[in-house]
């Protein structure tokens, strides 16, 4: 019995990646599980110059969810290499570097200097998603057009695995997808949070002091599945999904969707031992059910004709 | 290893129609809590609720937080029954620090003096001669008052309404206080953003070292998601200042490091 997986190149442990984000550079969550049991950390979204993120308020609850502004708060892709990634890979967690760019000439700056660092890199996760800033990002991200031109110059740049985290804020998930398999992406990860609004009905004002904000959490989750299943459908590389895991079960039906692995991270922040549960409670799962290989699963939804 | 612990509600002391002490049994967080540090509790709602923590009793495997409604979580919250099972992280973040503390003010306002009667009681454990100045609205929300003045002869209340203690607010209260009394103390103060900065510059003023307890809307509490920044001032030159995480970095800081 086993719950490795392989996305692309990349061999996993278990399906469990700790989405980027949500546990900085695995430091604070170390205090609360053990790293090493997770299939991969995807590091905080770094920046090619450090960044302070938005000002004021940058939470606001939602039903089952959240909204988040952070605003790509990081210390910058140098400090990264100097102090946070021989801790990740110390933690023995796989190594995902999400790399967010405010342009393409970020990216590939970023890359560059990351390429170096293969031997310790599991894959580059490259953001073409995160709502909260005002350049780069999603705007790349939400035409297949400019992420196949980005991902084919990347691609000439570094062999390590490129995995292209999409935005769901788009009318087509499988055109930009389909985008970054035509510029030679590895694997997509999907999705990245929804764009929404939250008001204080007193001051008629957005909660948020950015407006507007990523919505993540078990909210998300059924909008993921269907994404995750019509990327699978429509592209040949692997898809990680991503949006709303909260339990074992929902790692199964995103797999099912379509899925070769997992990221969570809204969870973690209300329950922060559920990854490492996760696991544990998918080794039961493959045993109480004899299934030979967690991975069989992947892509094996039956649709009503 | 820490972990997600289980707490207990054993016990509810209505202190009006919208606040109460809520006493839960956790011998984890029990054992660990220090004022100033505060409890992450499951709330009906998704994410859960940072309280600063206002007792603990070792012996008993219980600690207990003030609980105040601003939204529909503490209204839930506040509508538990006792016997009711929560989950709660913590102790979290760093408290106060009373190494080299010889003499202490404390200045308390809204559900601020919740952690206060926590430092006020770790005072007066620990023999530190100490002046209490807690600012209410009025006599209906003097909360703790007979508490707080059993734990020192220098308890000193305002409230906006006038109806016990100095009329006004803490500022009336500090400015006409014996020099004697605060000479050499140390201020701690937990509040309403605004009582917090007007302490910090009386203190300023006044030569003395204050620490102020900030509140910032919070996810995880733990440090990771980084939604609960405040701006402190940057150490690093040519820079105004840095966020930071007020869970993980605070939610004590120093009050002549943060900018307002």
């Amino acid at each position: 019995m086993s719950i490795s997986v392989q996305v692309g190149k990349v061999k996993l442990k278990n399906p469990i990646i700790l989405a980027s984000g949500t546990c900085g550079f695995g430091r604070e969550l170390a205090e609360y599980m053990d790293l090493s049991k997770l299939g991969a950390l995807s590091s905080k979204g770094l920046t090619l110059l450090p960044r302070d993120g938005n000002k004021g308020v940058r939470v606001a609850e939602t039903p089952s969810g959240m909204l988040n502004c952070v605003g790509l708060q990081n210390p910058g892709v140098d400090a990264f290499l100097k102090t946070e990634l021989d801790y990740m890979v110390k933690s023995g967690a796989g190594v995902v570097v999400n790399v967010a760019g405010h342009s393409n000439e970020d990216y590939i700056a970023m890359v560059e200097k990351l390429d170096p660092y293969k031997d310790k890199i599991d894959a580059l996760e490259l953001n073409f998603s995160c709502p909260n800033v005002k350049e780069g990002c999603m705007v790349i991200g939400s035409s297949p057009v400019a992420i196949k031109a980005l991902v084919s110059d990347l691609r000439k740049r570094t062999d390590l695995p490129l995995w292209v985290k999409l935005t769901p804020n788009v009318t087509s998930i499988s055109e930009t997808a389909k985008g970054a398999e035509a510029g030679g992406a590895d694997a997509i990860v999907a999705i990245n949070t929804m764009l929404g609004m939250a008001i204080d009905i007193r001051t008629r004002r957005p909660i948020l002091h950015n407006n507007t904000g990523g919505l993540s959490g078990p909210c998300v989750k059924p909008v993921a599945i269907r994404m995750v299943h019509d990327i699978y459908s429509a592209v040949k590389i692997p898809v990680v999904g991503c949006g709303g895991i909260s339990t074992y079960e929902d790692v199964l039906e995103f797999m099912i969707a379509g899925a070769s692995a997992v990221e969570l991270g809204t969870i973690s922040l209300v329950h922060p031992t559920r990854p490492e549960e996760i696991v544990d409670d998918l080794e039961k799962y493959v045993k109480e059910n004899n299934i030979e290989e967690l991975a069989s699963l992947t892509g094996t939804l039956e649709l009503w004709r | 290893m820490k972990s997600e612990y289980k707490a207990k509600l054993i016990n509810i002391r209505s202190l009006g129609e919208t606040c109460s002490i809520l006493t839960f049994l956790c011998p984890e967080i029990a054992g660990e809590g220090k004022p100033g540090q505060f409890v992450n509790l499951s709330c009906p709602h998704f994410l859960k609720r940072p309280f600063g923590i206002m007792c603990t009793d070792k012996d008993a495997g219980t600690f207990c937080i003030g609980v105040r409604k601003v939204g529909k979580g503490t209204e839930e919250i506040l509508a538990s029954k006792e016997g009711d099972e929560f989950t709660c992280l913590g102790p979290l973040g760093n408290g106060f620090d009373f190494t080299d503390v010889k003499k202490l003010l404390l200045v308390g306002g809204g559900t601020g003096i919740f952690p206060i009667y926590f430092a006020a009681d770790y005072a007066q454990k620990h023999g530190i001669p100490t002046v209490i100045a807690n600012g209410y609205r009025c006599k209906c929300d003097a909360f703790l008052y007979d508490e707080f003045s059993k734990e020192t002869s220098d308890f000193y209340v305002t409230t906006d309404a006038g109806d016990l203690g100095i009329k006004g607010n803490v500022m009336n209260c500090l400015e006409d206080l014996d020099s004697s009394l605060i000479e050499g103390a140390t201020v701690m103060v937990v509040g309403p953003g605004i009582m917090m900065k007007k302490v910090s510059e009386w203190a300023k003023a006044k030569g003395l070292s204050c620490f102020v307890s900030l509140e910032q809307r919070m996810a995880c509490g733990i440090g990771a998601c980084l939604v609960c920044v405040c701006k402190i001032k940057a150490e690093e030159e040519g820079k105004e200042f840095v966020h930071k995480r007020c869970c993980k970095d605070g939610p004590v800081f120093r009050a002549e490091e943060v900018i307002w």
